[in-house]
């Protein structure tokens, strides 16, 4: 069974009474412990999809599942406990919480699932120190580099053990260096832990990476190729 | 402590000027708030207490229909049963039966009308600061008969001073006219000028014989205690002497505030005035909290966004933008109360003599030129619910506007 399925997702923007179609009539299905990318120039439709499969945005037309599930049938309250138990975010923009150090960023999804102070520092400490912040785990993101920012948010992605990780442009703010860096680590968290990744890129180092390549064009898959 | 609470407090000290300067206002406010309430409290138990220590005590005893009609019909009998009902009267400081009737005073040509005042020369004192007003000769007293003490102006408008003689002449109890030569013992300063121009006093005794009136008196005057405890005693008042079968007829009880409601009304017109005033301020306190929290979630858009994405709840934005609201306003409570407590307890303990054009003022009112405070519970206990009502109030539309947004919305933004 997909792990993410959109079945005829169409969406709508309107804007001034001026209509842009961001998706058109999109089917895709994500298997589970898939390393994805979806590429496509600016404006094919890429991160609507994975904002879509995030439950953060929702089909103008058709359904998504997640997990078997449709969501188009929940409420926000209820998205929001699918976002936290299911899936693991990666912002273009790193976006931690500012007041919080990287360690409090880590634990602070685990504090949302009601995970006991001890375990989820535990946690937390273990995490940073697989994606190599051990040092940094007091520092506050203002203290950080973008690279060191974009690490923070994939341990926050990941310390869950969600079932899915959607990353929109995660290497866009990086230098070409610390961007296969990370992407190494996402790799190795892909194929040691199971964990599905899914990425929208238009970055040549991903794509390159990714073991399956969906491409979109205006607003509709146009290749799907597995490597 | 709970993750939005923590979050709360750390996002209050982002901007730390933005912070200190709405917590300013809020210290302001809640020391003005505090400040004048207790300066009103103060000021207004003064008046009340000059107010009832030259004129009707907290509570007054009077015979059924006296205060419609002030004459000696309606009388009540000061026998042992009142009194010892009256003695035994919980919250009561002192109490002090009267006589009071109107009657002309005359000396060589002059003629002036007169509040003639028969009062006990040894109770008087327990309700009334009359004894302590004298400013020349001696008080009344039951050694000397047909003694007089007059009010300064009431003095200076017959041409009298202490030892000369005046004759009193008024309708008496018996409807018969009534004269006696009375000779002033003593002059004193009444506070109140419609006082000082129409009182004198003699004793309780000497009243009851020019009116002929027996045992009889028209009214026995209460001081609580405390002006707190006044309704409490007037309560009791009526519970112990309203039910009769204590040989003085039919009573009635009343508060100051029956007696002098011109005074509950001047005390009520001050009040709604200094209200209005602190309202003003506390509401624009309020705009003060809703611009500080509005411009935080507006500035947060996509950070709030972000929590959303990440799984936090909508009501749990609601309370972390809710939370941050409070603590402003209960960091601004706490250095106000911190600073406004000790102030009005200073100056409490320490009342303003005031002199020049103000102490004329005042005098002309019938007050002393003392400007008192008394910090009351309710006064802090009420600023702080006002304060974070306000809080709660201006904390509503940002606390709204950032748990309603769609997360992907707020990811947009810049």
């Amino acid at each position: 069974m997909a792990i993410l399925e959109a079945k005829g997702v169409t969406r709508v923007y309107e804007t001034r009474g001026v209509e842009t179609r961001a998706l058109r009539g999109v089917d895709l299905a994500v298997e589970a412990g898939e390393f994805t990318a979806l590429a496509g120039p600016s404006g094919s439709g890429k991160t609507t999809l994975l904002n879509v499969f995030g439950a953060l945005d929702e089909p103008t037309e058709g359904s998504v599942f997640l997990d078997g599930e449709d969501l188009s049938s929940l409420s926000p309250a209820e998205l929001a406990a699918r976002r936290l138990h299911k899936l693991g975010f990666i912002f273009q923009a790193y976006n931690l919480i500012p007041v919080l150090s990287a360690r409090e960023n880590v634990e602070f999804v685990m504090e949302l699932q009601g995970v006991a102070p001890a375990e989820r520092r535990e946690r937390a400490l273990a995490v940073l120190a697989e994606v190599g912040l051990g040092e940094l785990a007091e520092k506050r993101p203002t203290e950080m580099s973008g690279g060191q920012q974009q690490r923070v948010a994939v341990a926050r992605a990941i310390v869950s053990r969600p079932k899915v990780v959607l990353a929109d442009e995660p290497t866009a703010n990086l230098d070409s260096k610390t961007a296969s860096q990370l992407l190494d680590l996402m790799e190795q968290l892909n194929r040691d832990h199971g964990i599905t990744f899914l990425f929208s890129t238009h970055d040549p180092l991903v794509i390159d990476k990714a073991r399956r390549r969906v491409r979109l064009h205006d607003g509709r898959v146009v290749s799907d190729e597995r490597a | 402590m709970p993750l939005e609470l923590r979050l709360a407090w750390r996002n209050v000290w982002r901007n730390s000027r933005r912070t200190g300067l709405t917590v300013a206002a809020t210290v302001f406010a809640v020391f003005l708030v505090v400040f004048f309430v207790a300066m009103a409290a103060g000021i207004h138990e003064k008046m009340i207490e000059d107010s009832v220590r030259v004129n009707s005590g907290h509570v007054t005893v009077t015979g059924e229909g006296y205060l419609e009609n002030r004459t000696l019909e309606q009388h009540l009998v000061l026998g042992p049963e009142l009194r010892d009902r009256l003695a035994s009267l919980p919250g009561v400081r002192g109490h002090a039966p009267r006589v009071t009737a109107f009657g002309l005073l005359s000396k060589d040509s002059a003629t002036q009308g007169a509040i003639v005042l028969g009062v006990d020369p040894e109770r008087e004192g327990t309700v009334s600061t009359l004894p302590e007003r004298l400013r020349r000769g001696r008080f009344v007293s039951d050694d000397t008969a047909r003694g007089l003490v007059l009010g300064e102006r009431l003095a200076e408008n017959l041409g009298a001073r202490v030892g000369d003689t005046l004759l009193l002449y008024s309708v008496a109890y018996s409807l018969e006219m009534a004269y006696e030569l009375f000779e002033v013992v003593g002059v004193m300063r009444l506070p109140a000028p419609e006082l000082d121009r129409a009182l004198a006093v003699v004793t309780l005794a000497d009243a009851q014989e020019f009116f002929a009136f027996g045992e009889r008196v028209t009214e026995v005057a209460l001081l609580a205690e405390s002006g707190d405890r006044v309704e409490a005693v007037q309560t009791a008042a009526r519970a112990a002497l309203a039910g009769g079968g204590n040989g003085s007829g039919p009573v009635e009880v009343h508060a100051w505030n029956e007696l002098m409601p011109e005074l509950e009304q001047l005390i009520l017109l001050d009040d709604a005035g200094m209200y209005l005033m602190l309202a003003i301020l506390v509401v624009v306190v309020g705009f003060g909290i809703l611009n500080t929290i509005l411009m935080s979630v507006l500035e947060r858009t996509r950070e709030l966004g972000v929590l959303l994405a990440l799984g936090l709840r909508p009501g749990a934005v609601f309370r972390l933008v809710y939370a941050e609201s409070m603590l402003l306003a209960g960091l601004g409570l706490v250095v106000g109360m911190a600073l406004a407590i000790p102030a009005v307890l200073w100056f409490q303990a320490n009342p303003v003599h005031l002199g020049g054009e103000m102490a004329g003022a005042l005098e002309l009112f019938g007050m002393e030129p003392v400007m008192t405070w008394k910090l009351k519970p309710m006064n802090p206990i009420g600023s702080v619910m006002t304060i974070l009502a306000v809080a709660a109030l201006a904390a509503a539309y940002p606390a709204w506007k950032a748990s309603r947004g769609r997360p992907v919305d707020a990811l947009r933004s810049a």
